[in-house]
């Protein structure tokens, strides 16, 4: 029965796959490319004609302007002018450029304020490896200890004295975290163990639980010991903020911001999403007053109604007011990015997070927060870079970054007047700064498949 | 005959794992759970039916506690539960929790997922955790995924995945809201072959589902729900077989 269904059916085909073709690849080169796409009809070639002439003179003037007919060697502003009228004079902008840069910190100091930016580099380059291990936790430690290494190394003073003991042993628990770091990093290049677990035989013999932790702060106190030995000899020259300034003191300005305005952001998104009415109304409060002033505003707020909250006796620094200022001021922008990307995640993740019994923080941390950063990584570059721009308005409240520097350029008798180039080389240093920090978002989102 | 209904006969235990009591529920005015009432008895397997709308999902989601609920009382395993810490405790020590359309976290690979728990909650060690839950995913098949990200998976692998995340926090009682309902039909049979599986281990399962061939071959009982009532409960050969009701019936013959 079964045999003759069989064969009464006919023969089934066999379905063998089209082998795949390549596309066909563009046969014309640049010239062929260029001429279909600007020269294809009458009408486009004129009009390319017509840019190309305006892009012609456009850079030529520029060029003839800032290199041709430019002067890079004069020592003031009237020789710049009889030598070449109708070029930039960047010998002004070269005379002050220390100034640009530094502000008005002593030059023979000036090692330390570079050493500092390096060191705050360098802790982040570990970073990039994959070899290491808890890449979370150097990100933290840069926001928590760096701090310390970077306010002992411009402010100066005799160790432990004039910043306090306290600061003092900050700063070399700081060092000492960034000395393990980078030798568990050569240590695992080599292949062998981190230095956190040299205790670890040790410690296992004392207690049972929390080995590795223990042998961690062990190692962690003994180096941070070694290196407060050695700071107790060094005795750096005390440099008072006020001196602090140029390129360095933006650069403090808005890494400070930058750093601090996702932990901000995240408390105020999290406090308007929470259910405790007083919690709500009080981030609420904060995120919708400082947005809606302008960030000059909130820069003399807090410059002239700091000191009065605040009791008689704790006297702030104009640094640090601006410090404040500037931090809320970026903290209540990112928590609005922020809270644009808690909205996004779907409720399902809530859901499955309780399910497996995780808390509110558990929830927060390890599967939310990842999450809705990761989907805004372009506003919250975008609002970066507008930090670091709007940064340089602490210039009118009288703090000598870049910006004042080089407007000062012009109050100089050797350079009276001169207003164009210092700004033309703040414009084109501002450019690199943003263009990269653009391109490194561009290249963060690949990374992380955020357009998945 | 394949169908067989004798699982719950050869248990020799037979201990209440959740009691429902009259439970009620109401968005705004609309009454979506109606004096529900239902014991199921550990190592059962229960299939809950019905058409769209009709409370499955309110029901089975009111069990641990993700939808309030105004009136009526769940126990489990003897004690009742309230909208305390103790209570949030039990749930989580006993039920785990299949979703329709998956709820993995994408920014975390398939390892991850189901590790996270184990690391977190139970203080597990990174290794102990890695192993215990590799054996899961071996045994539903997708070990070799084990470093991939869910978005990188099919929908039967992802589902899959979903369930190895839950059983890795060894709960007693498994809840399935439709966990296929969102796949391609092909993908339909690797997700069921795993919950069948489970179903021989002795696992108490609650699952909301429209596939009646599972029903058939698995099922303890099967509870046929409509308008926020439930109309029938019986073992699968009775309620599917020889409905008592109009609506069962007419629903039937729209899945079969
Ligand atoms: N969040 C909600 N708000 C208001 N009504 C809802 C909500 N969720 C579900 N419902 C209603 O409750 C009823 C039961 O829904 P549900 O349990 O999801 O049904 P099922 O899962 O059986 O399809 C439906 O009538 C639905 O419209
Ligand atoms: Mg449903």
């Amino acid at each position: 029965m079964d045999d003759l269904n069989v064969k009464n059916q006919p023969a089934l085909k066999q379905f063998v796959p089209t082998p795949p073709r390549p596309p066909r690849k563009s046969e014309r080169g640049i010239l062929g490319t260029i001429r279909h796409r600007c020269f294809n009809s009458i009408g486009n070639s004129l009009l390319t004609l017509c840019v190309a002439t305006v892009l012609f003179y456009l850079v030529k003037h520029v060029l003839d302007w800032a290199v041709f007919n430019a002067v890079f060697i004069a020592d003031n502003r009237r020789q710049c002018m009889d030598i070449s009228p109708d070029g930039a004079c960047w010998a002004g902008v070269i005379s002050w450029f220390n100034g640009l840069i530094y502000g008005r910190f002593p030059v023979d100091e000036q090692w330390r304020v570079n050493i500092g930016v390096l060191l705050g580099l360098v802790w982040l380059l570990p970073l990039m490896s994959k070899r290491i291990a808890l890449r979370n936790f150097i990100l933290l430690s840069w926001i928590g200890l760096y701090p310390f290494v970077g306010a002992y190394l411009f402010l100066g003073g005799r160790f432990g004295e004039e910043l306090g003991l306290v600061h003092g042993a900050m700063t070399c628990l700081a060092l000492a975290f960034l000395t393990i770091i980078y030798a568990n990093w050569i240590l695992s290049v080599l292949g062998k163990k981190g230095l956190n677990e040299l205790f670890v035989p040790l410690v296992s013999r004392l207690v049972e639980r929390r080995i590795h932790l223990l042998s961690f702060v062990a190692v962690w106190l003994l180096v941070a010991l070694v290196i407060a030995l050695g700071l107790s000899q060094v005795s750096l020259e005390p440099v008072p903020i006020e001196r602090w300034g140029g390129l360095f003191l933006t650069f403090i300005i808005a890494g400070f911001a930058i750093t601090m305005a996702i932990p901000v952001g995240v408390i105020l998104a999290l406090g308007r999403r929470s259910k405790l009415p007083v919690i709500h109304w009080l981030s609420m409060t904060v995120i919708e007053l400082v947005r809606s002033v302008p960030l000059i505003t909130v820069l003399f707020m807090a410059v002239t109604l700091l000191p009065i909250f605040l009791p008689a006796d704790m006297e702030f620094n104009k640094l640090t007011q601006v410090l404040v200022a500037v931090c809320l001021f970026a903290g209540a922008y990112m928590a609005e990015n922020i809270r644009g990307g808690l909205q996004a995640i779907p409720k399902g993740q809530y859901e499955a997070a309780a399910t497996l019994g995780l808390g509110y923080l558990h929830t927060m941390v390890l599967i939310i927060l990842p999450q809705a950063l990761r989907m805004m990584i372009p506003n919250i570059m975008t609002s970066f870079i507008s930090l670091l721009k709007d940064t340089t308005l602490v210039s009118i409240i009288g703090l000598f970054d870049i910006m004042l520097m080089a407007r000062n350029i012009a109050n100089d008798k050797d350079w009276v007047g001169m207003h164009t180039e210092p700004l033309v080389m703040i414009s084109v240093l501002f450019f690199i700064l943003c263009y990269s920090m653009s391109q490194y978002s561009l290249n963060l989102e690949k990374r992380l498949k955020v357009d998945r | 005959m394949t169908t067989s209904s004798g699982n719950l006969a050869q248990k020799s235990v037979t201990e209440t794992a959740i009691k429902i009591d009259n439970l009620n529920k109401w968005y705004g005015d609309h009454h979506v759970l109606k004096d529900v009432s239902l014991d199921i008895s550990e190592g059962e397997i229960m299939v809950v039916c019905g058409p769209s709308g009709s409370g499955k999902s309110t029901l089975i989601r009111s069990l641990n506690h993700l939808e309030e609920y105004q009136e009526g009382v769940v126990s489990v395993f003897g004690q009742p539960l309230s909208r305390d810490r103790q209570s949030h405790k039990i749930i989580h020590q006993t039920m785990g929790m299949v979703f329709q359309n998956f709820n993995l976290f994408p920014h975390l690979t398939v390892l991850q997922n189901c590790t996270l728990g184990l690391t977190w909650l139970r203080k597990m060690s990174e290794r102990d955790a890695d192993k215990m839950v590799m054996r899961l995913l071996d045994r539903v098949g997708i070990a070799h995924l084990a470093t991939r990200y869910p978005g990188q998976l099919s929908g039967g692998q992802q589902q899959r995945v979903a369930i190895s995340r839950s059983l890795a926090m060894e709960p007693k009682i498994m809840l399935f809201d439709e966990p296929t309902s969102a796949l391609d039909p092909e993908m339909v049979k690797e997700v069921l072959d795993v919950m069948i599986d489970l179903a021989k281990t002795g696992m108490t399962m609650v699952c909301v589902t429209h596939e009646m061939q599972f029903a058939r071959q698995v099922a303890d009982r099967v509870v046929f729900m409509a308008d926020g009532e439930i109309i029938e409960v019986g073992p699968p050969e009775q309620v599917l077989v020889n409905p008592q009701w109009d609506r069962t019936r007419e629903f039937l013959q729209h899945v079969l």
